[in-house]
């Protein structure tokens, strides 16, 4: 019996680092290719392991993709910021019930995220066309709320729910005002949970490449769309792409490790008691 | 101790703003959301229903008009239409199906107490997190012809080396096997999250009446992990449905129209060649087709019995 469970154990761990492995080629690629000089970038067969440079790096320090690296910090800055203040008081009032509307609101944010982004940003692109809004940060701020509005106030509404109204009570018997209640007794509590959304949505508007495919310009392109830029007519500056491409993912591997706990959570929209 | 004071908190009952605001303060709270939403997503979503009925057309905008049932009439006649409906069932059911058959295979394997597995289960959180159109450019290097790593390794062990993106054939499983890399990491973090909430007092008694292994994870296991895999195939659905990055980017939809789905349809339409009616149109059927797979997803796997 436990030489089959130690057996058991080995197959399981073997395939296990399998998978791990498939993981691990992709990124591989990434950071090889981003030390790798042009030449050996294209070679054919294509050389994993080659001699070092920085050159890559430099290009995209003196290139526009440092530009839009710059657009891409303030894009998912203002998104970050106005959606949380949008998202959290009416997480809350979601979590607290009886308002009018309240179950048509709950079916449209559940309906919007059904809705595939295209259905909404071709509309969009005709109305920023009239009111000036393309190539905006505000435009692009806007765009970015039809996807992680409903996401945030599903989210966190979660997360309210689970602070005990007794103590929400507790505040109001001794005089506390409804806003005061809120900053000072259920919002410390949700915390945890309302910052787990924060970095969700920034990883998400970082991520982000087909809404500023369409409404970014010239001005606010941020480095998703920039990236697809070092792909020429007739050839690819692999190089730089990866540099490119490490220069994005690292900050989110930064955020997706200190976030991991409630992650899950996220990627599950409160469907799954993690 | 929280009582009103300097701060100009006013307490519950009192006149001015702050008692407006305490009367109807989920209101307050919910209607600047509320507002926001009803123009970035209510008010398009009706305009674009509204434009399948028109000859919208972003270069020549003047003189648009309503044109009834015409570009669905179009839609049927178009010789694109059938191969963009089967490229997208194609693209959606391929990439639901294994990475939800696979991905559950892994959510068993992560299901387990051995050292350094919750290292293992935030390796496998990276790829969820990692830009799409990061993905899509790294598999679209990995998937040359002459300088990719996947060639090249198919001819370390003889196999063929086939043109993945320039074959009609091979464009779509390409694409399929790029969403992979994401999807399955994706499908078992969320059901490994169902795995490990299943009580462990049912599996026990399972075990001790005798069940095996395979009886117990069929019997026991997979019944209430059936609202986990509901929400896990609609999401993955959903994501299939709205790809963009990991086709536009990887195979540009090709070669020709040969793995481009409804949504690169309708952006391409729309927005390439400026007929915003025509892709309108495109786009209400899309809604309507997730609209009835969510409902057979739903009588399938989401119903309780």
């Amino acid at each position: 019996m436990s030489r089959r469970r130690r057996r058991q154990t080995i197959v399981r761990v073997a395939l296990l680092l399998g998978g791990l492995v498939i993981i691990a080629v992709p990124y591989l690629w990434i950071i090889l290719t981003a030390f790798k000089r042009p030449v050996d970038a294209a070679a054919v067969p294509p050389m994993i392991f080659s001699p070092l440079t920085l050159k890559n790096f430099s290009a995209l320090v003196e290139g526009p993709f440092a530009g839009s690296l710059w657009a891409s910090l303030i894009i998912t800055v203002l998104t970050t910021v106005f959606t949380l203040l949008l998202g959290v008081p009416a997480g809350y009032a979601f979590a607290r019930g009886h308002f009018a509307g309240r179950r048509f609101f709950a079916g449209w944010l559940l309906f919007s995220r059904m809705v595939p982004p295209v259905i909404f940003i071709i509309p969009l692109f005709l109305f920023f066309h009239q009111l000036h809004l393309i190539d905006s940060y505000i435009g692009l701020t806007l765009a970015y709320l039809t996807g992680l509005l409903p996401f945030t106030v599903w989210m966190t509404a979660s997360y309210f729910q689970e602070v005990p109204l007794e103590l929400e009570e507790a505040a109001r018997v001794d005089g506390a005002s409804r806003l005061r209640t809120f900053r000072t007794i259920v919002l410390p509590l949700a915390a945890p949970g309302v910052i787990t959304v924060g970095f969700l949505i920034a990883i998400a508007a970082w991520s982000e490449y087909f809404i500023p495919l369409i409404l970014a310009g010239v001005n606010t392109t941020p480095a998703t769309v920039g990236l697809v830029n070092f792909i020429g007519v007739d050839t690819i500056n692999w190089g730089a792409l990866a540099a490119g491409a490490l220069a994005l993912v690292i900050p989110t591997f930064i955020v997706t490790l200190l976030a991991q706990r409630g992650m899950l959570r996220g990627l599950t929209a409160g469907a799954v008691k993690g | 101790m929280i009582r009103s004071s300097s701060t100009g908190q006013a307490p519950a009952r009192r006149g001015g703003l702050s008692a407006i605001l305490d009367r109807f303060y989920l209101v307050t709270a919910a209607w600047p959301a509320l507002v926001v939403m009803v123009g970035v997503t209510a008010i398009p979503f009706i305009v674009t229903i509204g434009l399948a009925f028109t000859n919208y057309d972003l270069v020549r905008s003047a003189g648009w008009k309503f044109i009834g049932l015409e570009n669905f009439a179009d839609l049927l006649k178009d010789r694109a239409t059938p191969q963009i409906v089967f490229n997208t069932a194609y693209l959606v059911i391929g990439t639901t199906t294994l990475e939800t058959l696979l991905g559950l295979l892994l959510a068993v394997l992560m299901e387990t107490g051995i050292r350094g597995i919750g290292l293992l289960r935030t390796a496998y959180l990276l790829p969820i997190m990692t830009a799409p159109i990061v993905v899509a450019l790294t598999w679209r290097a990995m998937f040359n012809n002459d300088a990719g790593w996947i060639n090249y390794f198919l001819g370390i062990v003889h196999l063929p080396q086939p043109t993945w993106l320039g074959n009609p054939s091979l464009a779509m499983p390409a694409v399929i096997i790029a969403d992979m890399w994401t999807g399955v990491s994706f499908q078992a973090v969320l059901l490994l999250a169902g795995l490990l909430a299943v009580p462990r007092e049912l599996k026990e008694a399972a075990e001790s009446d005798g069940a095996s292994p395979w009886q117990v994870f069929r019997n026991v296991t997979l019944p209430s992990l059936r609202p986990v895999l509901f929400i896990a195939i609609v999401l993955r659905f959903m994501d299939a449905f709205r790809k963009f990055e990991g086709i536009q980017v990887l195979t540009t939809g090709g070669p020709g129209n040969a793995s481009t789905p409804l949504n690169l349809h309708i952006y391409n339409t729309g927005l390439f060649y400026h007929q915003v009616g025509y892709a309108a149109a495109y786009g209400v059927v899309m809604i309507l087709l997730i609209g009835v797979s969510i409902t057979a997803i739903y009588l399938a796997v989401g119903r309780s019995r």
